[in-house]
């Protein structure tokens, strides 16, 4: 069968990329689906991990959890950047943002 | 030959995974970072269906690809022009970024082969997982089932409260 | 007392149903009188009095044996009851303190308080959780809760942009926090912390796993660090204290704080440390996690403290002085003692009062002069002696400055470090603090010297509420160093962490 280490490389893949990608990209959305791919990449360990290391679903459970806490992150999110939106598309764009860092 | 099977499909669907997912984090357009997205929400619930876990990969079919990733579809095409909601003072360039996230690619990987994980055998359940999942929902885990009843009840009211557009409802 | 299955779990559960229930009919109730006049008069009553009902319940519990709940999935032990009760005294103070409030005067307070409720009763959670699930989901339900709560003022960009950096930032560190769990999980196999705890010291190979233990918990410690605001994953803190509506950036700094370090605890000490028998702890794996500790809390509190030097907005200089109070706090953490958990509840409850008491004296200017900038503080002595007066007494409190109770607080933090044998650490603790007095004393110094900058001269009139919170706020300020025998039983008591289930 397919060795745990193959999965557990292909989810560190993914966390590195949304990493990456929450790092250098600029647009809000673009951010949110990096976030996505770091939730999905810890659920691939979790699920990976029930499968060989733990006698039980508990792996399986909390990936499932995962997924509806990500699924109302998501749902708040957008509606937080859609709000922005309205907002700042009446004022001019190129404007720095008015919260320094 | 049905272990090689495995092998390829688990090889093919690793690289539609990653490739997605660097064309969501690198690609240019954003729609197609969107349905990048997609393929790789569905590359994911193959492996979960890969290591037995079918109920999860219908729960990630239907809720990240059916729910989430609709939800970012809408997001992107009703917000296409925002852009340049800074999140820092500094704008952190490309090359930083990329170096930080393959220095902790590195550093999963070396620990990934390094260390000894204790491993049961594939010897575990086969055949469908829903059953029990369920039975473990409504005994050990029903706290926090109940709980994310609450968290979604949060998560509505806010939402809504936040984009509906009527201010004294 | 072995753990408990779901049905006999209940009736120790009564505090938390309480808060879902009042949750529920607020929300209920917010609709049923829509449009009529009681309608914000309804929803508040009927909030205090969940939380009321709440509170007793809670101190109910303390007669109750100890151990776990739900299937493992909560602790009932006297850690928990003391966090448990101080977050309902958290939630009826931010409750009351945004009635008056002008900020939130135009928007509907139902749902507002019904996230006050739900973030409270995941609070509660947080810190009685000893499962991974249940912690990774108390945190995310706080965490959700909150964002929505900073952008609630929806028409203000301020208000937005916080929101905005505070979700994307949030779920970031979360996330990470999530991949290490994944780990730590893949490492012991297993959820229950303690049962994580008896993998990792039983097991050899373990022992062998250093860096991966290493760096597993420095992810974890991401999201724990977020909530805590503590170095460095703290960027997120000042913009969006100053962006969010002030009761809620109070809010923000007594409660979900208090919250994370409470998981501190929990997954430090009860997952993967032992009490060696005389009060101090041993945490497994080969690494120094003093140092790191260590490190952590100077860099928090000299950062917050050197960065609060330079702000002229009320908010953000809070913010940054949270962030170093986050810092002290940490020292507790740092010593690896049962001193140190009791010395951090000690600086816990006291912040909260002190902290809140600040807060609630920018408000009350905010919604006499619209400004939170230092320099429209002037000439407030004049306006409001009371005012000035207590304003004083805050940060004379927040300064560590005896006879008020923020010096104790920071007594039982020094104390307990020099007693582990760090007193340079006690040190560094003692110069961040002769440098914040710089910050707080230029406030108090605008309010008592400087000219304002308005022609206004009238009189500040306080709304009955908030002179009530005044009150209350400034009671325990001040006598709380006198008093200190009542706080060094109750944090003796709480400091007993349940080590075995």
């Amino acid at each position: 069968m397919i060795p745990l280490e193959h999965y557990l490389v292909v989810s560190a893949m993914l966390f590195s990329l949304g990493l990456l990608g929450v790092l250098t990209r600029k647009n809000a959305v673009n951010v949110l689906m990096s976030i996505e791919l770091i939730f999905n990449s810890a659920n691939i360990n979790l699920v990976a991990f029930s499968r060989f290391v733990s006698a039980d679903f508990s792996g399986q459970i909390f990936a499932v959890f995962v997924i509806v806490i990500a699924a109302s992150e998501a749902a708040v999110a957008l509606a937080i950047v859609l709000s922005l939106y309205r907002i700042m598309r009446s004022v001019n764009l190129d404007e720095a943002s008015v919260l320094r860092g | 030959m049905e272990e090689l099977t495995f092998q390829i499909i688990f090889y093919v669907f690793a690289a539609l995974v990653v490739g997605s997912a660097a064309l969501v984090v690198l690609g240019p357009n954003l729609v197609h970072s969107a349905f990048a997205l997609l393929a790789t929400f569905f590359g994911v619930a193959v492996f979960y269906v890969l290591l037995g876990a079918d109920f999860l990969a219908g729960a990630q079919v239907l809720i990240y690809v059916g729910g989430i990733l609709v939800l970012l579809l809408f997001g992107v095409m009703l917000t296409h022009r925002i852009y340049g909601v800074a999140l820092r003072t500094e704008t952190i360039q490309f090359w930083p970024g990329m170096a930080v996230s393959v220095a902790v690619l590195a550093t999963l990987i070396g620990i990934i082969y390094t260390t000894p994980w204790r491993q049961m055998g594939f010897a575990a359940v086969e055949g469908p997982t829903t059953a029990s999942i369920g039975e473990l929902f409504m005994n050990e885990y029903i706290l926090p089932f109940e709980a994310a009843s609450v968290l979604l009840l949060m998560a509505l009211m806010g939402a809504a409260m936040i984009v509906r557009r009527r201010s004294d409802l | 007392m072995p753990s408990l299955g779901t049905l006999a779990s209940l009736k120790y559960f009564l505090p938390e149903l309480t808060l879902v229930l009042t949750l529920l009919v607020v929300v209920a109730i917010d609709i049923a009188l829509r449009g009529r006049e009681d309608r914000r008069l309804g929803v508040i009553l009927i909030a205090l009095a969940g939380l009321v009902m709440a509170g007793v319940f809670t101190l109910m519990l303390t007669e109750a044996p100890q151990g776990g709940l739900f299937s493992r999935m909560l602790v009932l032990d006297q850690f928990g009851l003391l966090l448990r009760f101080l977050f309902i005294l958290t939630a009826i103070l931010v409750l009351l303190l945004s009635v008056p409030s002008r900020e939130l005067a135009g928007v509907n307070q139902g749902e507002f308080f019904a996230l006050l409720l739900g973030v409270t009763v995941s609070m509660m959670w947080m810190a009685n959780s000893v499962n991974l699930l249940m912690i990774y989901l108390a945190l995310e339900m706080v965490s959700v809760g909150s964002y929505i709560m900073v952008g609630y003022l929806k028409t203000e960009r301020l208000s937005n942009e916080a929101s905005l950096k505070y979700i994307l930032f949030g779920a970031v560190s979360t996330g990470t926090m999530l991949y290490g769990l994944s780990l730590l999980f893949g490492l012991t196999g297993t959820l229950d912390l303690y049962g994580i705890r008896s993998a990792l010291m039983n097991e050899t190979t373990l022992a062998q796993a250093g860096p991966a233990l290493l760096f597993t918990v420095i992810l974890v410690f991401a999201g724990i660090g977020f909530k805590t605001a503590a170095v460095p994953f703290h960027f997120w803190c000042p913009d969006v204290y100053t962006g969010a509506p002030t009761p809620v950036t109070a809010f923000l700094s007594v409660g979900p704080k208090v919250a994370g370090f409470a998981v501190l605890v929990r997954f430090f000490f009860g997952g993967m440390g032992q009490p060696v028998g005389d009060g101090s702890w041993q945490i497994v794996g080969s690494v120094n996690w003093q140092a790191l500790l260590i490190g952590v809390s100077v860099a928090t509190m000299t950062l917050g403290n050197v960065a609060a030097l330079l702000q002229t907005n009320l908010k953000r200089l809070l913010a940054y002085s949270s962030i170093a109070h986050a810092g002290y706090i940490l020292m507790g953490a740092a010593v690896l003692s049962d001193e140190g958990i009791q010395a951090m509840l000690a600086y816990m409850v006291i912040y909260l009062f002190m902290n809140l008491g600040a807060f609630l004296v920018v408000m009350v200017v905010y919604d006499r002069l619209g400004s939170f900038d230092v320099k429209d503080y002037g000439g407030i002595w004049k306006r409001s002696p009371t005012l000035t007066i207590a304003m004083g007494i805050f940060l004379l409190s927040l300064m560590g400055i005896p006879p008020f109770a923020g010096f104790l607080a920071k007594f039982y933090v020094f104390a307990a470090v020099i007693r582990a044998g760090l007193a340079w650490f006690a040190v560094i603790g003692v110069l961040n603090s002769a440098v914040a007095v710089f910050y707080y004393m230029k406030v108090l110094k605008a309010m008592v010297i400087e000219e304002g900058t308005t022609d206004d001269t009238s009189r500040f009139v306080l709304h009955p509420v908030y002179a009530g919170l005044l009150v209350v706020m400034l009671v325990p300020n001040v006598v709380g160093l006198v008093l200190w025998g009542y706080l060094d039983q109750i944090t003796e008591y709480s400091m007993k962490i349940l080590e075995t289930l």
